[in-house]
């Protein structure tokens, strides 16, 4: 594990004893709230995250999560809990340990950027290299090296006030990878982007993620940001984490009224799979183990080998073509198959192309089933409503 | 009224002075020590400033404004030191700009690093909150009398109680300046790992630095301010000439060298800015 957070609090507030007694008794954030004027950030977190995982946390605005990210770093001390890197205890550290780990092992990109205003983009880039000593030489083939990566480097001269804002986060990001440490703390770094820019900044950070592989720590309050970005999500109410998983096992499973509250607001076209959405591949009605009736009105016809295979595709016996998405055109007279990994959204535009169900096949390319337009649109309607559509379909 | 009986007056006064000369006793080395110094430093100072030939010292100074701040600052700077030189106010002038720049270096020297403990530590904010209350708003004569106390008459006394008049403008917008800097910008410091020292030199100082500038701008115009009044206890320059038309009621005389301090002011204003 890279991060572990074991029963962590947080509590701003003259006697967090007092409170953490008042927490034990099972009273609320807000009764708390009334009764001593304390605030509970943080409540009882316990958090597993391994190397090289994207893990978010999602939550409204005064859920604590924030506050839980720079329990990490200690930028907030928290007041009950350990947390782990690695072996390493960060709660026990002493002040010069502390700065160690924040130079070498944990980085941090923030919400409205941090830069320096002062100083060229260049040498924010080198900011967190100074603090490290490195060799100015190294210091600045880094930072070139890492505005590269971002797309920036013929900005490298230019103040921060000259950029966008899609811009300035780049250059936190650049300087926060500059360092080479191995966990990145984001705290909600693209909210205060524009919608087109960050969907491009959370396209980019995938691509970096990808080829970088750091333990990322991401915080953010927009679902869908959750959604596409992480591997893991846990979602945090009044300083408390209600649920953890993936993202399709949120939205198909969301496990209190405020997940699914949450859910059912969100854009789940790229979460959901086809492997779903297949249950009604039973309606498919066998002719033999090697023949399967896909569609009544038409008499469409699909034939497996052996391995379950599908091989061809009959019309009232005039053959078709069977393609794989995504290797498709607009309106085919084929049919298509997709694999079942295949997100909604990439199945809506498979459907568009081509009047005949969908083919689910696995990744051996076996049959598993099909996908009809009435399963894509009960799929978009019971999302996130009803709790059991998740075990219906698992 | 009967308790008028019982109602003796606070011997507060009486106390201070006490207090004064029991300093002055105790001190007088020091304050000798101290005096002498400041008297070669300023000496050295006006030297320097008036060996320069005065064309030459005007094209410098019309160069650094153009550079600086564009041709118009540039031009006023020019037009405005040559008047001053055809009035024939010019080694008046060199000698309150010697005592402007001494007053308003020991100021800041003392001033910022006063201003960035403050900004940092409580105890010192909260002690020195009301002696720089007390400093700006005490009227400015009380300062030239401990202040020929202990040094006597001349210019040392008079850059003396200048800098002591100047000093709260640095103290207090270096506080301030460093107090602005944003928290995220804090933060980014701590998250990268910066110590005491690189965080005040790599995060606060250079966010604070168009605050700062102010501050110092601030001193110097406190500092002219004082010219005139220190020219009461023997300091030299433009404020001389000042005391002197209003002891001989010379209109003339009084408003060549006030619009020589006026100049001055307004030049050291426009070069000592942050933007």
């Amino acid at each position: 594990m890279e991060i572990r957070l074991k029963s962590v609090y947080k509590i701003f507030g003259k006697e967090p004893q007092k409170v953490l007694e008042l927490l034990k008794k099972g009273k609320t954030k807000s009764e708390i709230y009334e009764e001593t004027g304390q605030v509970v950030a943080v409540n009882d977190v316990s958090l597993d995250i391994s190397i090289g995982e994207t893990f978010v946390v999602m939550g409204l605005s005064g859920s604590g999560k924030s506050t839980l990210l720079r329990c990490i770093n200690r930028l907030v001390d928290p007041t009950l809990g350990k947390i782990y890197s690695k072996e390493l205890e960060i709660t026990s550290l002493n002040q010069r340990e502390l700065r160690e780990i924040r130079t070498h092992n944990i980085t941090m990109v923030f919400q409205h950027f941090a830069l320096f205003p002062r100083r060229r983009v260049l040498s924010n880039v080198t900011f967190g290299l100074e603090i490290q000593k490195k060799p100015k030489e190294y210091q600045r083939k880094k930072a070139l090296e890492m505005l590269e990566l971002v797309g920036l480097k013929e900005w490298s001269d230019s103040y921060p006030s000259e950029l966008s804002g899609g811009m300035k986060q780049r250059i936190g990001l650049a300087r926060a990878l500059a360092t080479e440490a191995k966990i990145l703390l984001m705290d909600e770094p693209f909210s205060a982007l524009d919608p087109l820019i960050r969907l491009r900044m959370q396209e980019e950070l995938l691509k970096l993620q990808n080829k970088l592989k750091r333990t990322v720590f991401f915080v953010t309050h927009d679902l869908d940001e959750a959604l596409r970005l992480g591997g893991r999500i846990a979602i945090m109410e009044e300083g408390g984490i209600v649920q953890v998983g993936s993202p399709e096992e949120i939205i198909i499973n969301p496990r209190t009224e405020y997940v699914a509250n949450f859910v059912k607001n969100a854009d789940s076209s790229g979460v959901l799979t086809a492997a779903k959405m297949i249950d009604s591949a039973t309606k498919a009605s066998f002719v033999s183990s090697k023949r399967y009736l896909l569609d009544h009105k038409t008499n469409l016809t699909l034939e497996l080998d052996e391995d379950s295979h599908p091989i061809r595709a009959y019309i009232e016996n005039q053959p078709l073509l069977i393609k794989s998405y995504p290797n498709i055109g607009e309106g085919e007279t084929n049919l298509i198959l997709v694999p079942e990994n295949t997100v909604l959204r990439d199945i809506m535009k498979a459907k568009v192309c081509c009047d005949f169900p969908l083919v689910v096949v696995s990744r051996e390319k076996k049959f598993k089933g099909i996908i009809t337009e009435k399963d894509i649109l009960k799929t978009l309607l019971m999302k996130g409503k009803e709790k059991d559509l998740g075990s219906q379909n698992v | 009224m009967w308790f008028v009986k019982f109602w003796t007056k606070i011997p507060l006064g009486d106390t201070v002075e006490r207090g004064v000369d029991a300093l002055e006793i105790a001190l007088r080395s020091e304050f000798r020590a101290l005096s002498s110094f400041l008297h070669s430093s300023i000496g050295a100072l006006e030297g320097f400033l008036a060996f320069i030939p005065p064309l030459i010292f005007i094209a410098v100074l019309g160069v650094l404004a153009w550079r600086v701040r564009g041709w118009k600052v540039a031009l006023f700077v020019v037009v405005s030191l040559l008047l001053i030189l055809n009035l024939g106010l010019w080694s008046l002038t060199i000698r309150t700009l010697a005592i402007v720049l001494m007053a308003t270096i020991a100021s800041t020297l003392i001033g910022i690093p006063i201003g960035i403990l403050k900004a940092h530590n409580k105890v010192i904010h909260t002690i020195t909150r009301p002696i720089l209350d007390f400093m700006q708003t005490i009227p400015t004569f009380v300062y030239l009398i401990p202040a020929l106390m202990f040094f006597g008459l001349g210019t040392v006394p008079g850059v003396i109680a200048t800098i002591v008049f100047a000093l709260p403008p640095p103290v207090r917008l270096t506080y301030l300046g460093i107090r602005q800097v944003p928290v995220e910008l804090i933060e980014a410091g701590k998250a990268f790992g910066s110590n005491w020292w690189q965080m005040l030199y790599k995060v606060e100082i250079p966010n604070a630095i168009p605050s700062v500038v102010m501050g110092v701008n601030q001193c110097i115009m406190m500092s002219l301010s004082m010219v005139v009044i220190a020219a009461m206890i023997g300091a030299g320059g433009l404020g001389r000439e000042v005391m002197r038309a209003l002891a001989t009621i010379n209109i003339g005389m009084g408003f060549e060298a006030g619009l020589g301090i006026v100049i001055l002011a307004i030049i050291l204003d426009r070069l000592v800015r942050a933007e």
